[in-house]
């Protein structure tokens, strides 16, 4: 079968032919021409059209061509659905639901300006989606997150994701999320495992993390959690301070103690004696 | 008194290049020797085969071209050689991220270690794989040298 499109193809018009030809049609044959004659050559050549208006293969609201092409032939497979979201996002320019759609953006623009020859870039960015498809099939999540607190954070970050669509005002996961981090503050917490288990571009996170946080970063906004935690146990005379150290997530007594002072000014035991003496 | 060959800088390292064994390349070939030959080769043997072939061992550690700190072979190319491109010094951050499991450094960083995991999959021959490498970094550059300003929205009429 022959299929058409636009000409000078970047994402979508790469990843669909590259989707057709694995799981649809694996003679198919692609051709692309300006847009004016998209409607005209198809006719002529009795080729499909995609990623065109007006046409069954085609954007629906904010899904992409690759996603039309996956609902229509009912293409069930889990690799491909990894991708799906992160050729959404690099087409259209949704880059914070794919942690790979700025990078296969980028990659896919550069390819796009060193080959001028609709052709052969088609044959290198399939390449390309046959790498993509390796890596969703084979090495996604390798790294499996072995943290409760990473697993709950990501099913509160999930439920913003789908929140976000419907409302702008103050989501209901910051509150939970809050609630969350008091429960698991003994526990190891770093952004960057979280993002990559989130499937949320770290830099993206880290930016909207501030914005429900007092303004803090993450690290900042735990630091003073774990601070505020250890002030509470130090009211309480049956903890020692290598016990209110370890219950409060930091790696050892000097740490704390240098954190400690950093932020109140005091070493531990000084602030606890300065507690009980009242 | 010279054989042709002795003017031609080679470099040595592990073989099955994933990010930094390919990235090195490439910067070598584009900003440093435009003649290098890059080899790939067993992880123990990458010091013998330097000495018995003249070559300079990179990106293993105990040689002068490898990690520093946080930052990889790429970063200390680039500091070594004076490199100073913009594009080039952007490019560095993508890879230190891709390569040192660091994807918060550039947002680009995951889908460069996703296409690259890929394509080691894919490949298995470590010289396509440079090959194909290098089709990759051309494109990294000539996003950020050239069309990063650019954003990708569905407007077919333009």
């Amino acid at each position: 079968m022959k299929w058409i499109t636009r000409e000078r193809p970047k994402i979508d018009r790469i990843a669909c032919p590259w989707l057709i030809k694995k799981f649809v049609d694996k003679d198919a044959e692609f051709i692309y021409v300006p847009f004016n004659e998209v409607t005209a050559k198809a006719k002529e050549l009795n080729a499909i059209p995609f990623d065109v208006p007006d046409v069954e293969l085609t954007h629906y609201n904010e899904q992409c061509t690759f996603d039309a092409i996956i609902n229509k032939y009912k293409i069930d497979d889990a690799a491909v659905n990894i991708m799906a979201v992160i050729v959404r996002g690099a087409d259209t320019d949704r880059h914070d639901i794919g942690a790979e759609s700025s990078g296969l953006w980028a990659i896919s623009a550069g390819l796009a300006h060193n080959n001028t020859n609709d052709q052969e870039l088609l044959a290198k960015g399939m390449m390309i989606y046959d790498a993509l498809y390796s890596w969703a099939k084979y090495h996604y999540k390798e790294k499996h997150t072995q943290n409760p607190f990473e697993k709950l954070l990501l099913e509160v970050y999930h439920t913003y994701i789908k929140q976000e669509k419907t409302t702008k005002k103050i989501p209901a996961w910051v509150k939970e999320l809050k609630e969350i981090m008091q429960d698991q503050i003994d526990t190891a917490i770093s952004l960057k495992e979280i993002s990559k288990d989130l499937d949320i571009n770290a830099a993206y996170l880290s930016r909207e993390f501030s914005k429900y946080f007092d303004n803090l970063t993450f690290g900042e906004y735990i630091r003073k959690q774990r601070i505020e935690k250890a002030i509470e146990l130090l009211n309480n005379a049956d903890y020692t301070l290598t016990e209110i150290a370890y219950l409060t997530g930091f790696s050892d007594q000097s740490h704390f103690t240098r954190i400690f002072k950093k932020h109140t000014g005091k070493n531990p035991s000084a602030f606890k004696k300065s507690l009980h003496k009242k | 008194m010279f054989a042709q060959n002795s003017f031609i800088m080679k470099w040595i390292t592990r073989e099955r290049p994933k990010i930094d064994r390919i990235a090195c390349p490439w910067l070598i070939k584009n900003f440093v020797d435009a003649n290098a030959v890059f080899i790939y080769v067993l992880k123990e043997q990458v010091f013998d085969k330097a000495k018995e072939l003249d070559a300079i061992p990179y990106d293993i550690a105990g040689a002068e071209y490898t990690h520093e700190g946080e930052r990889c072979t790429f970063d200390y190319i680039i500091k070594k050689h004076n490199l100073r491109d913009a594009a080039l010094l952007q490019i560095a951050e993508i890879v230190r991220g891709a390569d040192t499991d660091s994807f918060h450094l550039a947002p680009q960083a995951a889908g460069l270690w996703a296409i690259s995991a890929g394509l080691s999959y894919n490949y298995k021959d470590d010289h396509e794989m440079l090959e194909i490498g290098m089709k990759l970094y051309d494109a990294l550059y000539s996003w950020a040298k050239y069309v990063q300003q650019e954003k990708h929205i569905w407007n077919p009429v333009l």
